[in-house]
């Protein structure tokens, strides 16, 4: 595998991130969705989307999000401006800061409901 | 703008205009899903326990127009910004021509099912 500087990693994430919330997309559209099959239906899906393991994993869900925006939001910058180009790496930095903050304020605000499931 | 003397030549270039209008497409989608994707995260996550999303609510929160065009417009951008994406990665790691047709045939056909089935699902409120 190529091991580039920032940009190759850059770019790695975004393709995993954006990946992964398209699986997690088509996924919530159907559960949500299923209530078109009645009350019963919907719920059945929806504990057993309650469970633990499924409501810490919606906090990876967003911090994959938070990246993958503010990641794509570093890509048009890049397209449209010349110093996007020049401050490419800074501005990748920046990205990640924001998505570990966002991933730590969503795990320190939810912790109580995540685990002890209210 | 495509100026051609052949179908081969006419086709060649539709080819790259289909392919510069999904690029300006994914920018500006996603400078639109940011807004509405954020703002479905912190609304319907963080503010509000996933245990609070019962059958009543979701049904009781779809009956506001509003919120039918907000989620609809999520779906219609999402799925159309992630087919795309997944797209380039097929395009890039199904590297045989006829593996490549039938994966990419599947995968939209998923897609469209998914987007007819959340379109009638939020409209049939």
């Amino acid at each position: 595998m190529y091991r580039g500087r920032e940009g190759q990693w850059a770019f790695l994430l975004h393709r995993l991130s954006g990946l992964a919330i398209l699986a997690y997309l088509l996924l919530h559209v159907f559960s949500i969705g299923s209530f078109i099959f009645g009350e019963r239906f919907y719920m059945v899906i929806h504990e057993t989307y309650d469970l633990w393991p499924f409501r810490i994993g919606l906090l990876f869900v967003t911090a994959g999000v938070v990246y993958h925006a503010f990641n794509g939001l570093r890509i048009i910058v890049m397209d449209f401006t010349g110093f996007g180009v020049a401050y490419q790496r800074q501005m990748w930095y920046g990205v990640l800061l924001i998505s570990v903050a966002a991933f730590l304020y969503s795990a320190w605000t939810l912790y109580p409901r995540l685990v002890g499931g209210y | 703008m495509i100026r051609a003397r052949t179908f081969t030549d006419a086709r060649q270039q539709s080819h790259s205009n289909a392919e510069l209008n999904w690029w300006i497409f994914m920018r500006i989608s996603g400078l639109i899903l940011v807004f509405l994707i954020l703002g479905h995260i912190y609304m319907t996550f963080i503010q509000v326990s996933e245990s609070d999303a019962t059958f009543d609510a979701v049904v009781g929160k779809l009956a506001n127009p509003a919120w039918k065009f907000y989620d609809w417009l999520i779906l219609a951008l999402s799925l159309m910004h992630g087919a795309n994406g997944a797209r380039y990665s097929i395009e890039d790691y199904v590297r045989s021509r006829p593996n490549r047709a039938w994966v990419k045939g599947v995968f939209y056909t998923v897609i469209a099912l998914l987007f007819a089935f959340g379109t009638i699902g939020l409209f049939s409120i």
